[in-house]
């Protein structure tokens, strides 16, 4: 379990705080969803919870335990990260990369066990890249890339899984691969949080959305709570209109031609 | 592990470095001033013509400006000491040198402060580094003599013009002759003697030794040794340590503080020379010019080759 | 993945053994295979056992452990900045020894004191490089510390030719020489202090060799995997100019040997940072045995510069991968 509370951040030299007094909570066998326009906060939450960001007020708890003074070792045995921007600095084999995932288990002079082996087998029959396994990861498509980092997340064992916009770039199928992949690690027992701006499928998959609005909490609870037409058009400031899917039966956003004012 | 710089750099030792340096560099750059040097005659009515090519017309010189250890010493014995007014830092003999105003290191002097000593003569070590500053001196019409002297011949040369430029052509050749004399003494007093194979140390890292066209390589030869590196044709070698260990020197011969180096450091213990006790500090203050004391210099070489020789 | 690996470090080894021995066999004096195994145990002509025992193998030992040492910093730096073209001159290393070396050559220090000042250029050139890019951006950014090097190199610089400019031509020879590097002055006293140097340097990047993987794919990943980022970060850097500081110290300015190693390991297909240090070692170590014979071998009685032999097999080799980058 993830728990922001009443939480503060501020970039370094600016006026304005990034994200002001956001409250939110990612359960176990929940995926959460936070979505909002771009600039609203959301990945600055992330870097808070990896520890790039300073909390100026507020706390962060992983399992009960606070963030600010959890080790980062610890935290990352916790809580996987998938991170929005992510390039090796040079290709390296698609099962070194999930092996990364380790990491966090690894004490500077501790060996590989067969432990270790064995949770980089699952994690990557867990992701379904049981195929990709000997390929550079210069060589893969961008869904597979996602894939692949989803498995080195799992490789972790951590609790929760907080992913950035897994699905940016993505096409159609590989899309809802992730999200499907997604709800069934959440079904298995996972707290997934996960950055979004696809509103529909997270309408879809997510359990609770919390919608961000210039740093702000502009609405949370149910999809069918928080997307609703009058809260969307106030914080994305577009004309868009909220129907019910006729195939399955989620809402979803239309937005709509040309800025009505 | 890299170390081995001298204790101190001496000043005197720069000025000798620096001439074996700037010869080696010129020899191989095909610089024709040395060649030709000897030579050239010197004729007071028509101007002398100096080694960088030329020529000026001085007869009695009365403010000099001397850039060059030897030049200045030169000027102190031939008794125009008393019309130097300036100098170069390594000029320190004799003692009264020192009350000159010092003008720096002698290459690519400051034009400006020689011409602060208001000269009618200025006397310049004829190196390329020093091509610039002859060239504006003239411009500004300084007479100045270049000259080249790094042999023993360019001694008795350098002598003979100095004591026409300065009216004292007598005591000049007397000069010359002295030397000339104690040298020849010398060189019949060992010729019986065994000839000791000799590597003349001149700085590390990498070593640099004296090759055969330097006055030391001929004060060498007068002195009763054998130059290990005499087939080099320039004035200094760089050379390796294994090359030097191939070569296989019975005498080691190296400013003071070089000698200390070579028998303290791993690397040379296996030369001939550091296993039998015979590497040598050089007297610095008679060697390191090929000025008045030649003469003394080679005696004093030859009693270093020659342990038990008591001179000539 | 690990049998490649031993299979790699097998040949590395087999490699570094052949370019020692050819170190050891070959030089200006001639010595038969035969007079040179004699000579290592000090028996035979006592001129082959002066030049195999006093010159060559301590010079092998020194350029080895020179190339272990470049090479090594070079690998984590360029994982760590995430910038193939990061190598440990660059932080300000080169320059700041550089700096060391003149004063104590111009200022006539005694034997064993060029080294030292070396040393104290260097680490404070690091220190001054980390507090300009502490000022400049607050966290430990790769990119700003790799700028704030740069920028104390080229201060160093400056530095350099002001003492440099009136200084006496054999102040300029040392110098000079120096900042060509070369190996030529090896003795085991100073071997013995470098390796103490190398070993606890490798151990220490070995150390956080994992940290280093992570590094390498971006802060925000790193510190997904728990990674200290701004620490681990400073470490490496720390380590790694230490690392170079010392084998500039005991060798001089040794070129491109940190920039073109790590290229050469990764181009084995090894990519977790532990293995490439062991290979990168292996390769340094090979690549300067090579370098300072070729420099012994090419033009005798004089040695080339060190220097500017890895800078000759260097820049080619460079250029060429350069094309392969883009």
């Amino acid at each position: 379990m993830i728990h922001f509370e009443r939480v503060v951040l501020r970039y370094p030299r600016r006026e304005q705080p990034a994200v002001r007094d956001v409250s939110l909570v990612a359960r176990r066998g929940r995926i959460t969803a936070v979505v909002g326009p771009n600039g609203s906060g959301k990945s600055t939450l992330v870097r808070a919870l990896l520890g790039l960001l300073p909390l100026e007020r507020g706390t962060i708890t992983i399992d009960a335990a606070d963030a600010a003074t959890l080790d980062p070792r610890e935290r990352a045995r916790r809580v996987a990260v998938v991170p929005q921007r992510e390039s090796p600095a040079f290709p390296l084999p698609v099962r070194e990369l999930v092996a990364l995932g380790r990491r966090p288990h690894l004490h500077a002079l501790a060996t590989w066990s067969a432990a270790d082996s064995r949770a980089v087998d699952d994690a990557i029959a867990a992701a379904g890249v049981g195929d990709l396994v000997d390929r550079g990861s210069d060589e893969l498509s961008g869904g597979e890339w996602q894939r692949v980092r989803i498995a080195r997340a799992l490789a972790q064992q951590g609790t929760s899984l907080v992913l950035d916009e897994p699905t940016t770039f993505l096409d159609v199928a590989h899309e809802m691969s992730v999200f499907e992949l997604l709800a069934r690690l959440a079904r298995e027992g996972k707290a997934v949080l996960l950055v979004s701006h696809q509103l529909n499928l997270v309408a879809r998959f997510a359990d609770e959305i919390v919608l961000l609005h210039r740093g702000a909490v502009a609405a949370a609870g149910t999809p069918s709570a928080v997307m609703r037409g009058e809260i969307l058009e106030r914080v994305y400031e577009w004309p868009v209109v909220v129907v019910r899917d006729p195939a399955v039966g989620a809402p979803a956003l239309v937005p709509l031609r040309g800025r009505r004012d | 592990m890299l170390s081995s710089q001298p204790h101190r750099i001496h000043a005197r030792h720069v000025a000798l470095v620096l001439t074996a340096w700037a010869v080696a560099g010129c020899a191989r750059t095909g610089d024709a001033a040395h060649d030709s040097a000897s030579d050239r005659a010197a004729t007071p009515a028509a101007g002398f013509v100096d080694d960088f090519g030329d020529t000026l017309h001085v007869r009695e010189a009365r403010r000099i400006v001397s850039l060059s250890p030897t030049t200045t010493e030169l000027l102190y014995t031939i008794g125009a000491g008393e019309r130097v007014v300036g100098r170069t830092r390594y000029d320190v003999w004799p003692a009264a040198a020192k009350r000159v105003t010092d003008l720096g290191p002698g290459l690519r002097p400051n034009i400006e402060l020689v011409m602060a000593t208001r000269p009618d003569l200025v006397v310049l070590y004829a190196a390329n580094d020093n091509r610039p500053a002859a060239r504006a001196l003239h411009a500004a019409g300084i007479a100045t003599l270049s000259l080249k002297i790094d042999r023993i011949a360019d001694f008795d040369r350098a002598a003979a013009i100095l004591g026409d430029v300065t009216g004292r052509r007598a005591a000049a050749d007397a000069t010359a002759d002295s030397v000339e004399r104690t040298l020849a003494r010398v060189r019949s007093a060992v010729a019986t003697l065994p000839r000791p194979r000799v590597l003349w140390f001149l700085w590390d890292n990498p070593p640099l030794v004296l090759g055969h066209a330097s006055y030391q390589s001929e004060l060498l030869d007068i002195a009763g040794g054998v130059n290990v590196y005499d087939d080099w044709p320039d004035a200094a070698a760089k050379v390796s340590l294994e090359d030097v260990l191939r070569r296989d020197p019975e005498v080691i011969l190296a400013d003071p503080g070089a000698d200390v180096m070579v028998n303290r450091s791993t690397r040379w213990r296996g030369v001939r020379a550091v296993r039998d006790g015979r590497v040598y500090a050089i007297n610095d203050t008679l060697l390191n010019r090929p000025g008045v004391t030649l003469g003394m210099a080679a005696a004093s070489l030859a009693r270093l080759l020659h342990p038990g020789w008591e001179g000539p | 993945m690990t049998r490649r690996f031993a299979l790699i470090v097998v040949l590395l080894l087999a490699a570094l053994v052949l370019v020692a021995v050819a170190g050891v066999a070959l030089g200006n004096v001639r010595v038969s295979p035969l007079g040179a195994w004699r000579a290592l145990r000090g028996a035979g002509d006592p001129l082959v056992v002066a030049v195999v025992r006093d010159l060559r193998l301590p010079r092998v030992a020194l350029a080895a452990l020179v190339g272990c040492g470049l090479a090594m910093s070079g690998s984590a730096l360029q994982s760590t900045l995430r910038n193939a073209l990061a190598e440990p001159y660059l932080l300000g290393v080169s320059g700041g020894a550089a700096v060391g070396a003149v004063l104590a050559v111009s200022s006539g220090g005694g034997y064993g004191v060029v080294p030292l000042a070396a040393f104290a250029g260097a680490v404070l050139a690091v220190v001054v490089a980390l507090v300009v890019a502490h000022a400049a951006g607050g966290r430990a950014d790769g990119r700003v510390l790799l700028m704030a090097g740069v920028v104390v190199g080229a201060f160093a610089n400056a530095a350099i030719m002001v003492v440099l400019a009136n200084a006496p031509p054999n102040t300029i020879r040392d110098a000079t020489w120096w900042m060509m590097g070369s190996v030529s002055a090896a003795e085991w006293s100073g071997v013995r202090w470098l390796a103490v140097y190398v070993a606890l340097g490798g151990a220490a990047l070995w150390a956080i060799g994992r940290d280093i993987d992570a590094l390498a794919l971006g802060d925000e990943a790193a510190a997904a995997l728990g990674v200290r980022v701004g620490r681990a970060t400073r470490w490496v850097y720390v380590v790694s100019a230490l690392l170079a500081a010392a084998t500039v110290s005991a060798a001089g300015l040794v070129g491109f040997v940190g920039l073109v190693v790590p290229h050469l390991a990764r181009a084995t297909g090894l990519r977790a940072q532990r293995e490439l240090i062991v290979a990168t070692a292996l390769i340094g170590a090979s690549l300067v045995v090579a370098a300072d014979l070729a420099a012994r071998l090419a033009r005798p009685p004089a040695e080339l510069p060190l220097g500017a032999v890895t800078a000759l097999i260097g820049v080619p080799f460079f250029l060429t991968r350069l094309r392969a980058l883009r």
